[in-house]
């Protein structure tokens, strides 16, 4: 398992040793994911490509532990994922879902929901970061559309100072604008602050765009993994090969 | 009118034969249902009556405390049925109403409100028990339902780093006051829609209206404790059974 460039030395800051996922479902078993391993280092953006079904968002979950994995070992910086409250964990290894649920109250009482100290200066620039008027603090969040709603989930999620955000189809309900408005903060926070993004998509229109590391899963199977561009336009697998056949250009 | 013997139950059949004879004329396909059920009440009211007068009788503490458990016990799996898609249904029942109601009445023996006589613990606990397992049902139910249908509104808060009870709480509290429902209508009509049953039971049979009306406000109060203990108790164990100790949903699939 070897990064894809020279900051080798650098210890992971999530490693996944062969984990599995296997659920009981009306008395069969059913493995969703099978034998991952990988290792995500800081400040990388990191998609995971596959079809739906692949058992994407699955896997993604084990990461902040809002599931168990039922095999292998995740480690966050170093120490197994059972090492840490959950709680806490969850707040360094935050989570975007793919439909943004807003509490029902205030722009302002979302954000506030995460850290009730906040200053009205710290929400203000939180707002401006993800794009959003400072307007919006005293609007109910039913009046927001799908793409502000999920503006305001990224603020949320950002105001936990997050070391690594996962996020699950994130423009799957956006527009072009609001896609590109939320790969800009991305590349932002990630350049910038070193976070690692660890995005799912089943389109490899949106892997590309993100650019970055990209792992090809299949049937809860790490199929392969590569560059963005050399993945997509080069698989080296068979699997991989019919998939990006049906999906993207 | 004291004194009510055998004989007039059985001339107040009449009026269940009169019941029983409208139905059969008008087509009103309940004669089957009506007649299991005058049948059924006798014997079980005969039944039931026979073994109050020998477990009054005997006025075993012993006697009387089995008594209770079993209520308990027949509660607990009447409330278990009504829910029986929650994971523990039974023991989140059984310890919601035998916890709430063994403190009400322990309570009012404490203050002595009540002696431990046969004829005080027997029916207050039924009416107790009987609260208390609604109450029990209602909320369980309530809180399994809302969790499941806000599965993302629970795991939105729980992967903002909220513990399960402050990821629930919204629907914990609804969950409380479905439970709490019944006797909080309850005592807002209470004597002005309808006397309730023990006071009319009491009046009848010969007892002065203030009496029967002081004891029904000490029923209304005790029902009021117990059945908020078992609902808050209820909604605890039910959100526990839905969490693993990690903070994790689990939902029976
Ligand atoms: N709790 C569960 N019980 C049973 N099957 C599940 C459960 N969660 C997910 N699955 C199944 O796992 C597979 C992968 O699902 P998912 O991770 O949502 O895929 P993706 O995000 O790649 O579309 C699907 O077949 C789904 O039906
Ligand atoms: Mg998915």
């Amino acid at each position: 398992m070897t990064g894809p460039d020279s900051a080798e030395p650098q210890n992971p800051i999530l490693r996944a040793e062969n984990i599995s996922l296997e659920v009981i479902n009306g008395g069969t078993r059913k493995n969703i994911i099978t034998d991952f391993s990988f290792d995500f280092y800081r400040g990388k953006i990191y998609n995971i490509l596959g079809p739906s079904g692949a058992g994407k968002s699955s896997l993604l979950r084990l990461f902040n532990r809002l599931d168990e994995a039922t095999g292998g070992k995740i480690s966050f910086n170093g120490k197994e994922l059972n090492q840490y409250n959950p709680c806490r964990l969850r707040r360094r290894v935050g989570y975007l879902f793919q439909i943004p649920y807003m509490f029902p109250a205030t722009v302002k009482d979302n954000l506030l929901y995460v850290d009730p100290s906040l200053s009205d200066d710290t929400i203000v620039s939180m707002l401006l970061e993800v794009n959003l008027e400072p307007d919006y603090l005293a609007s109910n969040v039913e009046v927001l559309s799908v793409g502000e709603k999920q503006r305001v989930a990224m603020a949320r999620l950002l105001i936990m100072k997050p070391e690594i955000i996962l996020l699950d189809e994130p423009t799957s309900a956006l527009d072009e604008k609001n896609s590109s408005l939320l790969l800009k903060l991305v590349k932002n926070k990630v350049s910038g602050d070193g976070i690692t993004a660890i995005i799912v998509t089943h389109d490899s229109r949106q892997a590309l765009m993100f650019d970055g590391e990209t792992l090809l899963i299949i049937k809860g199977k790490l199929v392969e993994h590569g560059p963005a561009k050399q993945l997509i336009s080069h698989p080296k697998t068979e699997s991989g090969r019919s998939f990006l056949k049906g999906s993207g250009e | 009118m004291t004194g009510v013997g055998i004989e007039n139950v059985l001339i107040s059949l009449i009026l269940a034969a009169v019941a029983l004879a409208i139905g059969f004329f008008w087509k009103i396909p309940v004669q089957k249902n009506m007649s299991i059920g005058i049948i059924r009440s006798f014997i079980q009211l005969i039944a039931v009556g026979y073994a109050l007068k020998y477990v009054f009788d005997l006025e075993s503490i012993w006697l009387i405390s089995a008594v209770i458990l079993v209520m308990i016990l027949v509660g607990s799996h009447a409330s278990y049925s009504m829910s029986k898609q929650v994971r523990g249904a039974f023991l989140i029942s059984f310890a919601a109403i035998g916890t709430g109601s063994l403190i009400t009445l322990c309570f009012m023996l404490i203050l002595k409100i009540i002696t431990f006589e046969a004829r005080f613990i027997i029916p207050l606990s039924g009416m107790i028990i009987s609260n208390a397992m609604n109450a029990a049902a209602l909320a369980i139910n309530r809180l399994s339902s809302d969790i499941k249908s806000n599965r993302l509104a629970v795991e939105t808060a729980l992967a903002l780093g909220k513990g399960k009870r402050e990821s629930c709480r919204r629907f914990q509290q609804q969950a409380v006051i479905a439970g709490m429902t019944s006797i909080l209508n309850f005592m807002k009509t209470v004597g002005i829609v309808a006397l309730p049953g023990a006071m009319t039971g009491m009046i009848l049979a010969g007892a002065e209206p203030l009496e029967a009306v002081f004891w029904q406000l000490i029923v209304a109060y005790m029902l009021l404790s117990s059945v908020t203990i078992s609902s808050i108790i209820a909604v605890e164990l039910t959100l526990t059974s839905h969490f693993t100790p990690h903070h994790q949903l689990k939902l029976k699939s």
